[in-house]
C-alpha cells in the first residue's frame, strides 16, 4: 500500500514547480518588449531546472512511496484535496519537462519574431500544466491540469503553426476533449463507487467489481489512447507535429504524448487491474500494429517533420507493448523509452527546427549533402538517428531491448513482429540521413548554409549528455524507477487476483 | 393614520428589496421626464445604486425567513440566491448598456426603468410561494423585456425580435396558465405548499395531474429555452439591442430556473419520476439542438442564441437528476453561466461602432492583433463557455454532471460531456479567427469605464470560481436546504 | 344548476381553438385574439374550480390575469404599431429579416 510521504524539505517543492512558471507567465503579462520577454521565459525555466536538482538529489529511490508530498484542503464539499507527490514513476518526467521547456524557449529564440511575449506566456503555462499533470495525486487535481494544458498546446499550433495550423489546432483539440471528456464520467463513475473520494491512493486500493472496471478502463482508455497516441487514434498526432513550431513538437513529442502512457501507469493499471489484464491481449495487438504501421508509414513520408511523427507513433507502440506485458521487465523498459523517446525525438525535432530556420522547407528532398556545409549539425543529427534506431550504447537500446524482453515474456510472437519494427525503424531513419546528409548538395540554396551557432548547440548538449549517459549507464534510471514499477507490478497482480472475488461478493450482495 | 403607515411598512418588510427596485424604477421614469434626454449616464448610475441598496438588503434580510402574505411570497435562502444572481445579472446588463445605447442612440432612462422592473419581476418569481406569484412576477419580466428587446423603435429587426418575443410568451404564458387552472382545480388551492401536501395523498396516475404537468413544463420550456420551445431565441437575440440579449440570456433565463426548480423538485417532488424522464428527454433534445445548430452560424449574437439553448440543456440535466446535489448544481451552473455569458456580450458589445455592426463572426478576426486586453478576455470568456478548466465554467458543468452520475444518469452525463466537446468547435472558432486570422482592417473598439468595470467583474468571478469554487460552492449548497 | 364538466369542456374547447389559432394563422391581430382565447379558456376554468370548491382564490386569479392580458395587448398594440410603420405589413410570415 503506498503512502504520501510528507515533503521534508524546508520548502513546498513541487508546489513550487507548479507555480513558479505561471508566475513567470503573470509576469510576462506585464511585459511589452520581446527581448526581455524572452530573457524572463528563459530565467523562470532555468529556476525550474534549478527545482528539479533538489528533487532529484532528495528523492530516495529504495521506496515506492510517494514523496514530497502535500495536502491541503481545496474543495471540501466534494472531498477534493490539493495533494502531489512523486515517486519512481513520475519523477523523471518532472525533471524532462523542466529540461525540455527551456530547450524549447532556446530553439524559439529567433524562430519566434511575432507575437513573442504571448508565446512564452503559453509556453510557461503548458509548462505549468505538464508538471501539474505529473505531480497530482488527486483525480480532480489531475483532471484540471490535463485539460487546462489543451489551451496554450491549441494555442501554440493555432498562432505560430504551418499554413495548415487551423486544422491541425483544432482536430487535436478536439480529439483529446472527446477522450477526456469520457473520461470525466468515469472519474465521477469511480468517485461515486469508492464512497466518494478523488484520492489517488485511496482509490489504488479500493477493490471495483470487474464489470465496473471493464467500463471505467474503457473510459480512461479512450483519453489516454488519444494521448499517447495508439494505433487507430493517431491520426491527429502527424498534422499537429508537422504545423507546430519548433517548440510546439518538442513539447508535444517530449512530454505531452507521454501523459497517456504515464495515465495508464498511474491510473488504469492501479485502479483496473483486472480489466487490464482482460484488455491486454488486444491493447498488445494495437501496439504492435501501431510499431509496424508507423514504420511502414515513416517510409512513405517526403516531409522531414512527418517521418518524424509517424517513428513517433511506432515508438509509443514499443511503450505501451512494454506496459501492458504486465511485467518488471516490459514495464521498467517501457518507461525508461517514454524517457528516451522524449530525449531523442525531442532532439530530432530540434535538429529539425535549426535546419528549417534555415531554409523554411521541411522536404527531405530539399536537402540532399548538407553533411558537408553544416559538419557540426550532421554529426549532431547522426548522434540523434542513432539512439533513435536504439545503437547499443545509446539510450535507445537499452529501453528497446527491455521492452523485448518483457514482451517476450508475454508472448513470444509479439517480441517478434516488435523486433521486425526495429530493424524497420533503423531502415527509414537511416535513409533519412542519407538523404539529408550524404551525396552532393543538389539545392543551390544549401550552398551557403549556417552550422549550429552556439546557442543552438547549448540548447542541444544536455540532450546528447542524455543520450549517451543513459545509454551507458542505464542503471541511475533504473534505480530511481525500480520500487515503484515492482511495487505496481506486485499491486496489479494482487488485486486483479482479488478482483473475482470482490464481484462475487457484491453479486452475493444484489442477490439477497 | 401615523401608526396604520408604520403598520404597512412593518409588514412590507419581507419585500423590501422589490420594493426599492420599483421605486428606483418609477423615480428613474420621473426624472427622465424632467431631464429630456440629458444625463442619461446619471440614471443608469442612480439605477445601480438602486441595485446595491436592494442587494444589501437581501442580504440582510437573510435572516428571516419564512411565508409571507398568506403564504404568497416565500423568503428561503433559495430564492436570496437567485436574487443576488438577478442583482449581478441586471448590474452587468446596465454597465455593459450605457455605452451602446450611445451609439445606437436609443439612450433613454425608460431603459433602466424597464432593467429594474425586469428584476423586481425575476425576484417575485424566485421567491414566489403560489402559482399566482408565479405568473405575476413572470409577467412583470416578460412585459418589461419584450418591450426592451423592441427598443430601437426605427429598427425593424428589433421591432420584429420585440413581436416574435411577445407572442411566442404571451402563448406560453396561456398554456401555463391553463396548466395552472387545471392544478387549481385539483388540489383546490393555488399555493406550492399545499399543492405538494395534496399530491402526497392523491393519486399520482391521474391523467389530468399528468396534463397540467405537462403544461406547466412546456411554458417553462419557453421562458428557458429548452428544444422544442427554442424557435424564438436565435431571432429574439439577433434582433433585440446586444444589450438586452446580454441580459436575456442570463437574467430571465437564470429566473425560469428558479421556477423550474421550485415547482419540479418541490411542489411536484411526489411526480418526479415522470419529471424526471421527461426532463431528460428535453435537456438531450437541448443540448442537441442548442450546439449542433450553432457550429454553422456566422452571426455572433446568433451562435450565442444557440449556445445559450445549449447550456439551458446542461443546467436541465442538473434539474433532471433532481434531488439536493442535481437542485445545487444547477444554481451553481444559471451563476457561472450568467457571469460568463455577459462577459463574453461585453466583448461582442464592444466591436459596436457607429457604421460597423460588430456582429458577424468574421469581425473578430485579427482582434488578437488589434484589441490584445478584448482578444484575452473574449478568449477566457469562451474556454469558459466550453468548460475548459481553470475556468468556472468547467467547475459547473462538473457539477451538473457529477449529479448527474450521482442520480444513476450516466448515460445522460455521456452525452451532456461529448456534446459539450462538440460545442469546443464553434466556441474555438471565435479563437481561431481572433488570434489566427490577420485583421481585415484596423479599427479601435468602443471602451468606457463602465463597462471595463463590467468587463473586469465578470472576467474575475471567471476565474476566482474556476480556481477555487470552494465559498460560491458552499452558499449553492446551502441555499438549496430549504427547497427540498 | 350547470354541471362542471360542462365549463371544463367549454374552457377545453375555448383553449384547442386558441391553440390551433395561434399555429395556423398569419394576421398577427388574430394570432394575439387567439392567445386572449386561452386566456379566457384558463379564466373559465379558475372561475368554475372556484365556484365548486367555494375557494376565492380562483377568482383573485382570474383578476389578476385579466389586468395583465391588458398590459400585454397594451404592448403588443404598441410593438404591432412600430413594425407596420417601418415595414408596412401585419402578416407574421412576413416579419423574415433574420434566418438561419
Amino acid at each position: 500500500m503506498l503512502e504520501l510521504i510528507p515533503n521534508q524539505l524546508g520548502f513546498p517543492l513541487l508546489s513550487l514547480m507548479i507555480f513558479v512558471p505561471l508566475a513567470g507567465a503573470v509576469i510576462l503579462l506585464a511585459v511589452r518588449d520581446a527581448r526581455a520577454a524572452r530573457w524572463i521565459a528563459l530565467l523562470f525555466s532555468i529556476a525550474e531546472i534549478g527545482l528539479s536538482v533538489p528533487l532529484l538529489a532528495n528523492f530516495d529511490g529504495s521506496i515506492a512511496h510517494m514523496q514530497f508530498g502535500e495536502s491541503l484542503p481545496w474543495i471540501k464539499d466534494w472531498h477534493i484535496n490539493y495533494r502531489i507527490g512523486v515517486d519512481g514513476i513520475s519523477v523523471l518526467f518532472v525533471g524532462l519537462t523542466a529540461l525540455l521547456t527551456t530547450i524549447s524557449i532556446m530553439v524559439s529564440w529567433t524562430a519566434i519574431q511575432d507575437r513573442v511575449r504571448e508565446f512564452m506566456i503559453a509556453v510557461l503555462f503548458l509548462e505549468a500544466g505538464m508538471i501539474g499533470v505529473f505531480v497530482a495525486l488527486d483525480l480532480f487535481l489531475f483532471y484540471i491540469f490535463w485539460e487546462a494544458m489543451l489551451i496554450p498546446m491549441y494555442l501554440l499550433i493555432g498562432v505560430w503553426g504551418g499554413p495548415n495550423r487551423l486544422y491541425a489546432a483544432i482536430k487535436f483539440f478536439l480529439y483529446t476533449l472527446v477522450g477526456s471528456v469520457l473520461m470525466l464520467v468515469a472519474i465521477l463513475a469511480v468517485y461515486f463507487s469508492a464512497g466518494g473520494t478523488f484520492d489517488v491512493l485511496a482509490l489504488m486500493n479500493h477493490p471495483f467489481g470487474h464489470t465496473f472496471q471493464m467500463w471505467a478502463f474503457a473510459a480512461f482508455f479512450a483519453a489516454f489512447a488519444v494521448k499517447v497516441p495508439m494505433f487507430p487514434f493517431h491520426t491527429w498526432l502527424p498534422d499537429a507535429h508537422v504545423e507546430a513550431p519548433t517548440a510546439g513538437s518538442i513539447i508535444l513529442a517530449g512530454i505531452l504524448i507521454k501523459m497517456g502512457a504515464y495515465g495508464f501507469l498511474r491510473f488504469s493499471l492501479p485502479f483496473f487491474p483486472s480489466a487490464a489484464i482482460s484488455w491486454t491481449p488486444a491493447i498488445m495487438t494495437l501496439s504492435v500494429v501501431a510499431i509496424i504501421y508507423g514504420a511502414y508509414m515513416a517510409f512513405a513520408q517526403t516531409d522531414f517533420k512527418k517521418l518524424i511523427a509517424y517513428s513517433s507513433v511506432s515508438h509509443m507502440g514499443f511503450v505501451t507493448l512494454g506496459i501492458f506485458a504486465l511485467n518488471s521487465q516490459g514495464v521498467e523498459g517501457g518507461l525508461l523509452q517514454m524517457i528516451n523517446h522524449g530525449v531523442s525525438t525531442g532532439a530530432l525535432f530540434l535538429a529539425v527546427g535549426v535546419i528549417y530556420e534555415r531554409t523554411h522547407t521541411r522536404m527531405i528532398a530539399d536537402y540532399g549533402g548538407i553533411a558537408a556545409k553544416v559538419p557540426v549539425y550532421a554529426a549532431y543529427l547522426l548522434i540523434i538517428t542513432l539512439s533513435s534506431i536504439g545503437l547499443p550504447g545509446t539510450n535507445g537500446f537499452v529501453g528497446e531491448f527491455t521492452i523485448l524482453l518483457g514482451a517476450f515474456q508475454y508472448k513470444a510472437v509479439y517480441a517478434v513482429i516488435a523486433s521486425l519494427g526495429i530493424i524497420l525503424g533503423a531502415g527509414y531513419m537511416l535513409w533519412l540521413y542519407q538523404r539529408v546528409a550524404f551525396g552532393t548538395v543538389t539545392n543551390p540554396h544549401n550552398e551557403h548554409l549556417q552550422d549550429m551557432n552556439l546557442r543552438e548547440i547549448a540548447a542541444a548538449l544536455p540532450l546528447l549528455v542524455l543520450v549517451f549517459g543513459v545509454g551507458l549507464y542505464p542503471n541511475a534510471a533504473f534505480q530511481v524507477m525500480h520500487a515503484s514499477t515492482e511495487n505496481l507490478i506486485k499491486h496489479v497482480q494482487a488485486k486483479a487476483a482479488l478482483a473475482p472475488v470482490a464481484a462475487q461478493a457484491a453479486n452475493a450482495l444484489l442477490g439477497q | 393614520m401615523l401608526t396604520s403607515v408604520q403598520e404597512i411598512l412593518k409588514q412590507l418588510v419581507p419585500i423590501y428589496p422589490e420594493f426599492v427596485l420599483i421605486a428606483f424604477a418609477l423615480s428613474v421614469l420621473v426624472v427622465d421626464m424632467f431631464l429630456n434626454g440629458r444625463y442619461t449616464h446619471l440614471l443608469g448610475w442612480y439605477s445601480l445604486i438602486g441595485i446595491v441598496i436592494a442587494a444589501s438588503m437581501t442580504i440582510i434580510l437573510g435572516g428571516v425567513q419564512g411565508a409571507f402574505f398568506s403564504g404568497t411570497v416565500l423568503l428561503d435562502p433559495f430564492s436570496q440566491f437567485f436574487k443576488l444572481v438577478f442583482y449581478l445579472a441586471c448590474g452587468l446588463g446596465i454597465l455593459i448598456a450605457m455605452k451602446y445605447l450611445d451609439i445606437e442612440d436609443i439612450h433613454r432612462g425608460e431603459y433602466y426603468a424597464l432593467m429594474l422592473f425586469a428584476t423586481a419581476g425575476m425576484m417575485l418569481m424566485a421567491s414566489a410561494g403560489d402559482l399566482i406569484t408565479i405568473y405575476l412576477g413572470l409577467e412583470l419580466m416578460a412585459l418589461s423585456i419584450y418591450v426592451l428587446a423592441g427598443f430601437m423603435r426605427k429598427d425593424s429587426r428589433s421591432n420584429e425580435a420585440g413581436i416574435k418575443y411577445l407572442l411566442l410568451g404571451a402563448f406560453s404564458s396561456g398554456i401555463m396558465l391553463y396548466g395552472m387552472s387545471l392544478l387549481y382545480g385539483l388540489a383546490g388551492t393555488t399555493n406550492l405548499d399545499g399543492i405538494l401536501a395534496f399530491l402526497r395523498t392523491a393519486d399520482l396516475k391521474n391523467p389530468v395531474l399528468f396534463l397540467s404537468m405537462v403544461m406547466l413544463m412546456v411554458s417553462f420550456g419557453f421562458k428557458v429555452a429548452a428544444v422544442p420551445f427554442h424557435m424564438w431565441v436565435p431571432d429574439v437575440y439577433e434582433g433585440a439591442p446586444t444589450s438586452v440579449t446580454a441580459f436575456m440570456s442570463a437574467g430571465p433565463k437564470v429566473a425560469g430556473f428558479a421556477v423550474l426548480l421550485r415547482v419540479f423538485t418541490h411542489t411536484l417532488d411526489p411526480l418526479h419520476a415522470d419529471i424526471s424522464l421527461l426532463l431528460s428527454g428535453l435537456a438531450v433534445l437541448t443540448m442537441a439542438v442548442g450546439n449542433v445548430m450553432a457550429l454553422s452560424q456566422t452571426n455572433i449574437k446568433r451562435m450565442l442564441a444557440y449556445s445559450s439553448i445549449a447550456h439551458a440543456g446542461y443546467a436541465l440535466v442538473g434539474v433532471a437528476a433532481g434531488g439536493q446535489e442535481g437542485a445545487a448544481s444547477v444554481m451553481l451552473y444559471v451563476l457561472i453561466y450568467a457571469v460568463m455569458n455577459m462577459g463574453a456580450f461585453g466583448v461582442v458589445i464592444m466591436l459596436r461602432k457607429a457604421g460597423m455592426r460588430g456582429e458577424e463572426i468574421s469581425d473578430f478576426a485579427g482582434l488578437g492583433k488589434t484589441n490584445k486586453t478584448a482578444a484575452f478576455l473574449m478568449l477566457i470568456f469562451l474556454f469558459s463557455l466550453t468548460g475548459i478548466p481553470p475556468m468556472a465554467g468547467f467547475v459547473g458543468k462538473f457539477y451538473i454532471f457529477k449529479s448527474a452520475v450521482q442520480a444513476g444518469m450516466i448515460w445522460l452525463a455521456i452525452v451532456g460531456v461529448l456534446f459539450s466537446a462538440i460545442s469546443a468547435y464553434f466556441y474555438l472558432r471565435v479563437i481561431m479567427l481572433m488570434y489566427m486570422y490577420d485583421p481585415k482592417e484596423e479599427f479601435g473598439l468602443v471602451q468606457s469605464p463602465a463597462l471595463a468595470l463590467a468587463l473586469a467583474i465578470s472576467v474575475t468571478a471567471v476565474i476566482v470560481i474556476g480556481v477555487y469554487p470552494t465559498p460560491v460552492l458552499e452558499f449553492a449548497r446551502a441555499s438549496v436546504a430549504g427547497l427540498l | 344548476m350547470i354541471p362542471l364538466s360542462w365549463y371544463v369542456l367549454l374552457s377545453a374547447a375555448l383553449f384547442t381553438i386558441g391553440v390551433v389559432g395561434v399555429l395556423t394563422r398569419r394576421n398577427v391581430f388574430i394570432i394575439l385574439m387567439s392567445i386572449e382565447l386561452m386566456l379566457n379558456a384558463a379564466n373559465i376554468n379558475l372561475v368554475a374550480f372556484s365556484h365548486y370548491l367555494q375557494n376565492l382564490t380562483g377568482q383573485i386569479f382570474v383578476i389578476f390575469v385579466i389586468t395583465v392580458a391588458a398590459a400585454e395587448a397594451a404592448v403588443a398594440l404598441a410593438l404591432i404599431i412600430l413594425l407596420a410603420r417601418n415595414r408596412g405589413t401585419v402578416y407574421v410570415d412576413e416579419f423574415n429579416i433574420m434566418k438561419g
